[in-house]
Parts: structure tokens; sequence; C-alpha cells
């Protein structure tokens, strides 16, 4: 018997009978059937196919549930739920209050951290802006600068986010610094920080700090202060950040 | 004698709570303005030796910049 070249259905050679023609078509449709059916398995609306792993022979993917998206397992297709994606999650606002505001239990579930302060205006005296990782006045270790200040290396007792010899002006509120932690909540190294923003000790000017925090405990709280006096208004939004 | 009052913010629980420092507390922040004078003293010190330079070479801080500039 003659077969075809790609499924190999059976045809009725030149020299067959043509009383044998009925039967033979009905070998070959029946092939044709068995082919078509094993390379359209879908079954219902929004079914997949894809290649299985016998020649000519494909596998229903049946439609995922909806938001899932075509990834891959076990080196053949199939429907998962997309994984978190990134994203800033408000963990707390707070109001600056008192000689020293803490924000304790920072959820830890997140990467990094980041922490927005402004309006920040304080009782009595011009001072130093200052943030202490777990209440810690000891590991802080960072460079600063503001526009009078040359670059320099300093260790301080507190995150500072500006220069060393400028002041926050207690009664200016148009203040902003911006304070990101890498890595925050890990327990196996050390955690960079960077500060950024706008200071006003009089007059306003930009301000940065970069440097690590030298604990390879989480940070799970934040103290805010400032030198010159209690604080008398200001807020901190902190936000995990995946 | 009254001790600065203090604000601790529980974000898990979300309750604030204000109240005096306590003791120990109330010691550390003393050490710490103890030490913010002494740095105060020391950066107006700088501030004044610099301004003392300046005068004897009879500049002011401006011209001095645009010569290190």
């Amino acid at each position: 018997m003659a077969t075809t070249t790609n499924y190999g259905w059976t045809t009725p050679d030149d020299t067959a009978l043509v009383k044998d023609g009925a039967a033979a078509i009905r070998t070959l449709g029946s092939s044709v059937d068995t082919t078509t059916k094993a390379l359209n398995p879908e079954t219902t609306l929004g079914d997949l196919a894809y290649r299985s792993s016998s020649a000519n022979v494909k596998t229903r993917l049946g439609i995922g549930s909806t938001g899932n998206i075509l990834t891959v397992a076990g080196g053949v297709p199939t429907w998962a739920a997309p994984a978190g994606g990134g994203g800033m999650t408000l963990l707390s606002t707070t109001t600056l209050s008192g000689a020293t505001t803490t924000v304790s239990s920072i959820d830890g579930t997140y990467n990094n951290l980041q922490v927005i302060m402004f309006g920040m205006t304080n009782a009595t005296a011009n001072g130093k802006l200052r943030i202490a990782p777990n209440g810690s006045t000891t590991i802080s270790s960072q460079v600063r600068m503001d526009n009078t200040t040359a670059i320099g290396t300093t260790i301080d007792n507190y995150i500072i986010p500006y220069g060393n010899l400028s002041n926050s002006d207690r009664t200016t509120a148009d203040q902003i610094i911006v304070l990101n932690i890498i890595g925050y909540s890990n327990t196996n190294f050390q955690k960079g920080f960077s500060t950024f923003g706008r200071v006003n000790d009089g007059t306003g000017y930009p301000c940065f700090s970069n440097g690590y925090i030298s604990t390879s405990s989480a940070i799970t709280s934040l103290v805010f202060s400032n030198a010159g006096g209690d604080w008398t208004a200001g807020t901190v939004l902190i936000y995990g950040v995946k | 004698m009254t001790k600065p009052m203090i604000r601790i913010h529980n974000t898990e629980t979300d309750e604030v709570i204000d109240r005096e420092m306590t003791a120990a507390e109330f010691k550390i922040y003393e050490a710490d303005k103890a030490v913010q004078i002494i740095e105060k003293a020391e950066t107006e010190a700088k501030a004044t030796a610099k301004a003392s330079i300046l005068d004897r070479l009879g500049l002011t801080a401006d011209e001095l910049k645009t010569i290190l500039g």
C-alpha cells in the first residue's frame, strides 16, 4: 500500500482494484480524522495546543484563570498567577513631636525602605536634623555635602542628611528629606543608605549624604531628633519598597 | 523636674504614645546635649579662625571662593 509523505496515511496503489475504493477511502478518511484530532486537541473556548513529546500529536492546554500569564514549567507552557511586582507601600504616617520621635515595629517584609520627612520645625534653635537607626548613636558612617561644606567622610552618631556646619532652620517648614535604606531588614550584611532633599538654614539649598549603617541586625525602628530642640511640626512617611 | 516629652509610633498597632523620658533616656539626652554644645563651640571657633585669617589676608569669603574655584 502507498502512504502519504507527512502523516503516512494509507492510500490505494495505482494497481488497486476499483471495487476496493470504498474501503480505501474509508481507511484514508479515518486516518485523516485521527491525525486531525491529534493536531487539534482543544475542546473548550480559549484552549491552546502545543507540541507533545510525540510527533504529530499536540497536547491541550486549557484556558487559565483570569489574570493568569503564560509561563513555562518543566519544559512546557502552563498558566500561572503573575509574581508580585515591585512597588511601594505606605507603612506609616507619623507627626513629629517631642524631643525625639520614634517610629517602631517597622514591617520587615520589604526589600528597602524609603523615608520622606517634610515640614520639620523645632521649638528653640536651629540644629542638625538626625536619624538614629534602631535608636543607635554609633552605627552610621557617611559622606555628606551641602553648598557650603566640602565633601568629606564623617562617622556620625546619626544619619545626618546635610553638611556638618549646616543647621535646619527651626521655623522654616519648607524642608524635605528623602532617606533610602537598602536591605534594611536583612540580618547578614550592613545596610547602604542615601539621603537627599532641600534644607533651609535661612537660605534653602540642596543636600545629600551617602553611607552605610554598620549593623547586620534588621532595622526595625528609626528615631528622629533635631539637635536644636523639640519637634513642633513635621511629617514622616515610611514606605516599604519591593 | 519635668523631663522632655518623646513620641513613639508603633507602626504595627498604629498606637502613638507621648510620654516623658525615662531617667535612662534623659541621661542619654543630657549627654547628647553636652556633645552638641561642644560641637557648636568647635564650629564657631573654626568660623572665627577662618574669618580672622581672611581678615589678615584682606580677603572676603567670596574672594577666597573665587581663588579656590
